[in-house]
């Protein structure tokens, strides 16, 4: 029994310091610079596929981890938004490559992530790499939070190069070519367009890019950019004008494979397939530039398929979308990666991923870093708008997410569906929708 | 204690067990007090490697719950045991319940009180807006097709998962063979998460229109076979949400039929017989006694199916967009204005409304068993 009673408080107090001991027997390693120490480890969180993010890990291993004094991981969450939300208000994060940067500025007033300013780097270097208007993306309350790794081109027009030319179809270069272009597709009794919209509970979201390419190209960067941070309203004339050239292609008879209203229910990935028949049931698919590794694998890029941009209506214009790197924990080498991050180096040898089809937004990657013709055209374009100021972010992911990923999806939905009678309600509604404050 | 020595010179006496037990004790009692600290710190370092190999660690994290879990109550016991005489038998049990107590408080009680709080407050939780999100609650068009949604899943699922499976059960029941066969096909897709599941049925009920490719689904497949268009079931209006509702009628039958077949099988043969030889037909047989000797099981299989129809996100949300095809559910909306939207003071006051809602259930299902209870 004596023993006990000694025993007993001595297993208390081994149970208190091994608890409290714990804490400092790691890291120690060489602190120097930021505000931390450095534990070893970096992990930026990722909403890539997991074979995208083993292509980008080994490009890590090979660039950076090599010689550092810590390991740099690429995590690919299936549940992005939601980690990333957790991570960051937990502390526990270290690097997000976030693709809708509306959500920086509610985790920038809470603290949970570090501004770039206080880690060192200098914005008006980072403008001239990057852009400018990319940059300001990630800008809140004066301060920048959000570096720019990636981007791709929302822009394109894809099309059965080899039937094509072979049909004496040329490349529009305007509006009214393009317009043009598909009245002879009908004339030809074949139809011009694929469209789909179907994107489980994303439904929605290619319409919405459709919508901001024609804005950006009526309105101007100007007037596009009032209309994200909702300066006018979603009814205004500005954005009903965009809508209904968007319905002149939607609604003008034999123009779309099965009929607007259907394309509610295709499936995104699916929605270019027709082109590939023989003879293409379609002939144009506006999509972005991730979109080719949805289509047949013996398709070949250059001789069964090519792009054009978007052509300008009013004015020319380049949508695109991508990913600014956010930082949760300021330690020396989370700087020292996102530096080597951003680096032409890395980036560089990225845009040879073959199935990621990652472009940098880094202007100093020149156009042979890239793993084929499809991604070098796209680059040259989206560095040419990022230089000029001339290319705008996807709006519908900086609107909030009530619109950006809510009432902008649906609504278009409805319009699709409603026709050009339901496009006054479907505005107004989406208006409706913008949260108070 | 100083017998120890002597003792263990001689261990084939009969002192000597009671000795070498003592040693064993104390060896037992030292190795426990360094040891596991000891333990605890290995673990806590290995766990946070990255490199560990990851059934390793899932082994080591249960080895060391169960350790420390048997660590601490023997803590606990040691130290009630050192408490004044009166004491030690008032205090023993809430040591006990104790542990339990508090991991519920930390993982039940503050969530639910923190819930109600930020349901009335803005989106980022920051000020008060009082019974606005409540008005959103019960006014918003999207909201109010899910309470209504949502109703309709907590009558129609439990009701057909039931007859279904009582009607499995009551048949199966008179299989002269092949009966656990019968039982385990229809069991099977309880084994199956609802997300995969649901992927399942989005083959089941895809659908492609002219032009993009030949149709895959099975149910187009059979709708074509006599002889119509192939319809797109997940966006047709208002059927798509019974389309949804199969899914999980599906999955839950099993359960039901289980459970009923095993109360079924329990009401004593003299009760049928006796009805049988008085000339009671098989209608009335089921009607008179089967159901109402099994009714206590009918309610809690059904409380279960109705707490499961409220809580259903994951089957609608795989399905497509909720907002456009209409099949918006409570649940849902809770998880897509909490994360998605971002909108914490909404999502915090649909949790609330789901919260209150299952309540009344579980009212009843407690009142039920306490009558069955006294009953006995």
């Amino acid at each position: 029994m004596r023993l006990r009673r000694v025993l007993i408080p001595l297993f208390a107090l081994a149970l208190v310091a091994t608890g409290c001991g714990s804490d400092d027997s790691e890291g120690g390693g060489d602190g120097g610079g930021g505000g931390g120490d450095n534990t070893g480890q970096v992990v930026l969180l990722s909403a890539v596929e997991p074979e995208e993010a083993d292509a980008v890990q080994k490009i890590f291993d090979d660039l950076i981890n090599d010689g550092a004094d810590y390991t740099a991981e690429i995590e690919a969450a299936g549940n992005f938004e939601e980690q990333f939300q957790i991570r960051a208000e937990g502390g526990t994060l270290d690097l997000a490559a976030v693709p809708q940067p509306g959500a920086i500025a509610q985790l920038a007033d809470d603290g949970k992530i570090v501004a770039l300013e206080d880690l060192g780097f200098d914005i008006d270097e980072l403008n001239s790499t990057f852009g400018e208007s990319f940059v300001a993306l990630g800008e809140h309350n004066g301060k920048h939070y959000g570096l720019p790794t990636n981007i791709n081109l929302k822009s394109m027009v894809w099309y059965p190069k080899d039937d094509f030319d072979k049909a004496g179809y040329k490349v529009p270069k305007t509006w009214d070519e393009l317009i043009a272009l598909s009245d002879q597709i009908v004339a030809d009794g074949s139809t011009p367009w694929c469209v789909g919209f179907e994107s489980e509970g994303a439904t929605g979201w290619p319409a919405t890019d459709w919508m901001e390419d024609i804005m950006l190209r009526t309105a101007g960067p100007e007037t596009y950019d009032k209309w994200v941070a909702h300066e006018i309203p979603f009814n205004d004339p500005a954005v009903k004008t965009a809508a209904e050239r968007f319905g002149e292609i939607l609604f003008t008879d034999k123009y779309v494979l099965g009929g607007a209203a259907a394309t509610a229910d295709i499936a995104f990935g699916d929605a270019p397939a027709p082109m590939f028949d023989t003879p293409p049931k379609c002939w144009l698919h506006r999509q972005a530039s991730f979109i080719n590794s949805f289509f047949p694998e013996d398709a070949e890029a250059g001789v069964d398929y090519d792009w054009f941009p978007l052509p300008p209506i009013d004015q020319d214009g380049t949508l695109y979308a991508g990913e600014l790197t956010v930082v949760g924990s300021n330690r020396p080498e989370v700087v020292d990666f996102l530096e080597k991050f951003m680096g032409k180096d890395v980036q560089c040898e990225m845009g040879g991923v073959v199935l990621s089809s990652r472009i940098s937004p880094n202007v100093e990657v020149g156009p042979d870093c890239y793993a084929n013709k499809i991604l070098a055209d796209a680059s040259v374009i989206l560095t040419k708008a990022l230089e000029e100021g001339t290319g705008r972010f996807d709006a519908s992911d900086l609107m909030p997410p009530e619109v950006g990923s809510g009432s902008f999806w649906t609504g278009m939905i409805d319009y699709v569906k409603g026709g050009p009678s339901a496009l006054d309600g479907v505005l107004d509604k989406i208006e409706a929708s913008w949260p108070k404050s | 204690m100083s017998d120890g020595p002597e003792t263990q010179a001689v261990p084939t006496t009969d002192p000597a067990p009671a000795g070498a037990a003592r040693w064993a004790r104390l060896l037992g009692a030292v190795a426990v007090v360094v040891g596991l600290p000891l333990l605890a710190r290995w673990a806590y370092t290995f766990m946070k490697d990255g490199d560990a190999n990851r059934f390793a660690v899932v082994g080591v994290a249960i080895l060391l719950g169960v350790l420390g879990v048997f660590a601490l109550f023997w803590l606990m016991d040691e130290i009630v045991d050192r408490l004044p005489h009166g004491w030690r038998e008032g205090a023993r049990p809430y040591v006990f319940v104790g542990p339990a107590l508090v991991i519920l408080s930390v993982f039940l009680i503050y969530p639910v009180v923190n819930t109600v709080i930020l349901s009335f407050k803005d989106r980022s939780g920051d000020s008060w807006v009082g019974l606005d999100n409540y008005r959103f609650v019960f006014t918003d068009e999207s909201m109010l097709r899910s309470l209504r949604n949502t109703g309709l899943w907590i009558v129609v699922v439990p009701a057909v998962a039931l007859t279904i499976g009582l009607l499995f059960a009551t048949l199966a029941d008179r299989l002269q063979r092949g009966e656990s066969l019968a039982k385990s096909l229809i069991f099977l897709p309880m084994a199956i998460s609802f997300v995969g599941a649901a992927v399942t049925f989005r083959l089941i009920y895809s659908y492609r229109p002219a032009g993009f490719g030949t149709n895959i689904g099975v149910l187009n497949a059979i709708w074509q076979g006599l002889g119509n268009e192939p319809v797109p079931w997940l966006t047709e209006k208002p059927w798509n949400n019974l389309m949804l509702m199969v899914i999980m009628v599906w999955m839950q039958t099993g359960f039901a039929m289980v459970v009923l077949s095993s109360a079924i099988k329990a009401i004593p043969e003299e009760i049928t017989e006796a009805a049988r030889i008085d000339g009671a037909t098989e209608w009335q047989v089921f009607r008179h006694i089967t159901i109402p000797s099994i009714l206590p099981t009918i309610v809690v299989v059904t409380t279960y199916m109705v707490i499961n129809a409220l809580k259903v996100f994951d089957i609608v949300f795989v399905m497509g967009s909720p907002e456009n095809n209409g099949t918006e559910v409570v649940a849902e909306r809770m998880l897509t204005w909490f994360f998605l939207r971002n909108n914490d003071g909404y999502g915090a006051a649909v949790a609330v409304v789901l919260f209150l809602a299952v309540i009344p259930v579980m009212v009843w299902n407690v009142r039920r068993f306490r009558a069955e209870e006294a009953i006995r």
